[in-house]
């Protein structure tokens, strides 16, 4: 059995409830004429596993670039470490952008390096006075972290599709990051290797302290790792709660989502909450 | 009987065609001078970048191996014909006037003051154009530039400063190795086709071929170098979508490059005429 306490083991009660690391302050962006978000509103927690929900295109991969500067807003403030990042220029997102880290959908691993190379990659990059030897036992450490001790030779395209996500994710954890968001962590990937990788992701947030930003259309995985969960639909955030909370609460929209995604909703398993809940 | 005021309507249709040439013109415009902000804009930051940390030595090396180093052939087999080319050609052109003696000053300046830089420039914006939008524009349809940027490392530091560098500096070397592979191979037709001797070949180049002719040809190469590089990155950051996408990036910097080779070459050549 995974040690790892999944999120109907986590009450409401026993979550995190810690400081504000990251907020959306009615958010605007569009693209091609249309609101991909619309004054969102949103506080992510220190320590929580917050996972964006939502039908494809409604804007979940968007939100999350939103609070590493990737992407600006057309309006409305993103404070990260209670910083408006907003108007910040690349040069000055430095700092954030070093207390942060991404794993993108591809795992965006650079094709000219090989495994060790990419991990040590930002560690030359930011901490130059640390040596060789040094850089090579935290790489190791690392991958020994994600499950794939003595690859580092190996080049990114003699890995699987898992492989490379979770070296991504060894990269994403080289500079011990506050905050880490996974960009569709699970995607394209079989079962077997998203169960590992949302292991991953919740091991990786209690081993190391961090907050962690999953944005996913996997629910499995959503169950699995999230603290709370915000269902983006039509620009907006439809839900915000705890997994359970989003499962029973006879949100239309959502328990929509849930059927298509193949879950039981609104069942004997999961009944509808009372109104008012 | 007075003829009726057409409508407003009517005068609209009348007038669709102009209006649509217009429009079409007006959209245009405005993505040429939002390519051309961009570029100037990737421009000032890659200069800012050249001049202040951190700098990536190792990069700049290995990027002058790779877009110069393994340049030298088709730059160097170019140079090659085209200077035989133009000793046959000069030959054929001036033996009714008894110039044959005149070759090798006609092939040496044609080739050092304008064919060397502008042919190295155009094979050199083909290969080494072509493939940095094709790296960089790989790494920004799979997010690597992205990733970089999200690790707080700047990818004009990162990608583009050592490209523009390497080009910049590469540039003339190749161009001065293809005026000597260029006159080498006219001095080839001149000995074995038109029966010239190796010294006369060369002390018609010597009285004619002055220090200024050399600089001025090498001069132009690092404005070339620089015009290469910057739109090869440049569009390469600029891509948008998937492979297609690269793959018509790629198509343009070929085009833009060379269109861009061809029009400053006319405006440093009066430059350098003029100083």
């Amino acid at each position: 059995m995974s040690a790892i306490a999944t999120s109907a083991e986590r009450t409401p009660e026993t979550a995190p409830r810690g400081e504000t690391i990251v907020e959306f302050k009615d958010v605007w962006k569009r693209y091609s004429g249309r609101d991909i978000l619309a004054g969102v509103n949103l506080q992510i927690r220190r320590g929580e596993v917050l996972c964006v929900l939502g039908p494809s295109g409604t804007g979940k991969s968007v939100t999350l670039r939103h609070i590493n500067g990737l992407t600006r807003p057309d309006s409305g403030d993103v404070l990260v470490f209670g910083q408006s990042i907003v108007s910040l220029s690349e040069e000055q997102l430095t700092p954030v952008r070093r207390r942060s880290a991404m794993l993108f959908q591809g795992g965006a691993l650079f094709d000219s390096m090989n495994v060790e190379d990419n991990i040590a990659f930002p560690i030359r990059e930011h901490s130059p006075e640390r040596t060789p030897e040094d850089v090579a036992a935290t790489v190791a450490q690392k991958l020994t972290m994600v499950g794939l001790p003595g690859i580092q030779r190996k080049m990114p395209s003699e890995l699987s599709g898992g492989m490379r996500k979770r070296v991504a994710l060894a990269r994403s954890i080289a500079l011990e990051p506050e905050i880490i968001m996974y960009d569709e962590p699970t995607t394209g990937l079989d079962p077997v290797s998203s169960e590992k990788i949302a292991q991953l992701i919740a091991d990786i947030n209690v081993r190391m302290d961090t907050t962690s930003v999953v944005v996913t259309h996997d629910i499995v995985t959503a169950r699995t790792v999230s603290t709370r969960v915000v269902f983006l639909h039509q620009g907006r955030f439809q839900f915000v709660g705890t997994f359970e909370e989003a499962v029973r609460s006879g949100h239309p929209v959502l328990q929509e989502y849930f059927r298509a995604m193949g879950f039981p909703c609104g069942t004997g398993v999961y009944p509808a909450l009372p109104k008012g809940v | 009987m007075a003829q009726p005021e057409p409508s407003a309507t009517a005068i609209f249709y009348r007038n669709l065609g102009w209006l649509r040439f217009v429009d079409r013109f007006g959209r245009k415009g405005s993505q040429i001078v939002d390519y051309l902000g961009g570029l100037f804009q990737m421009i000032g930051q890659a200069l800012v970048g050249c001049v202040t940390r951190p700098f990536y030595p190792a990069e700049v090396l290995n990027q002058m191996d790779e877009l110069g180093v393994k340049s030298v052939a088709i730059t160097g087999i170019t140079a090659l014909f085209t200077g035989m080319v133009l000793a046959l050609q000069t030959a054929y052109s001036l033996e009714a006037f008894g110039g044959k003696t005149f070759v090798g000053r006609v092939v040496a300046l044609s080739l050092v003051r304008e064919l060397g830089p502008v042919l190295t420039a155009l094979m050199v914006g083909g290969r080494v154009g072509s493939g940095i939008t094709a790296e960089i524009g790989s790494m920004t349809v799979t997010e690597q530039v992205d990733a970089l940027r999200s690790m707080a490392i700047s990818p004009i530091r990162r990608l583009v400063v050592p490209r523009v560098v390497a080009v910049v500096v590469m540039m003339p070397i190749l161009t001065a190795i293809a005026d000597g592979l260029g006159i080498l191979g006219g001095l080839g037709i001149a000995v074995l086709e038109l029966r010239m001797t190796f010294q006369d070949y060369f002390t018609s180049i010597l009285q004619q071929l002055a220090i200024s002719d050399i600089c001025s040809g090498l001069a132009k190469t690092v404005f070339f170098g620089f015009e290469v590089a910057a739109i090869g990155c440049f569009n390469g950051l600029m891509v948008e979508g998937g492979a297609a996408a690269v793959g018509k990036a790629t198509t343009r910097t070929v085009v833009y490059a060379s269109i861009s080779i061809l029009v400053s070459d006319f405006f440093l050549t009066k430059l350098f005429l003029a100083i």
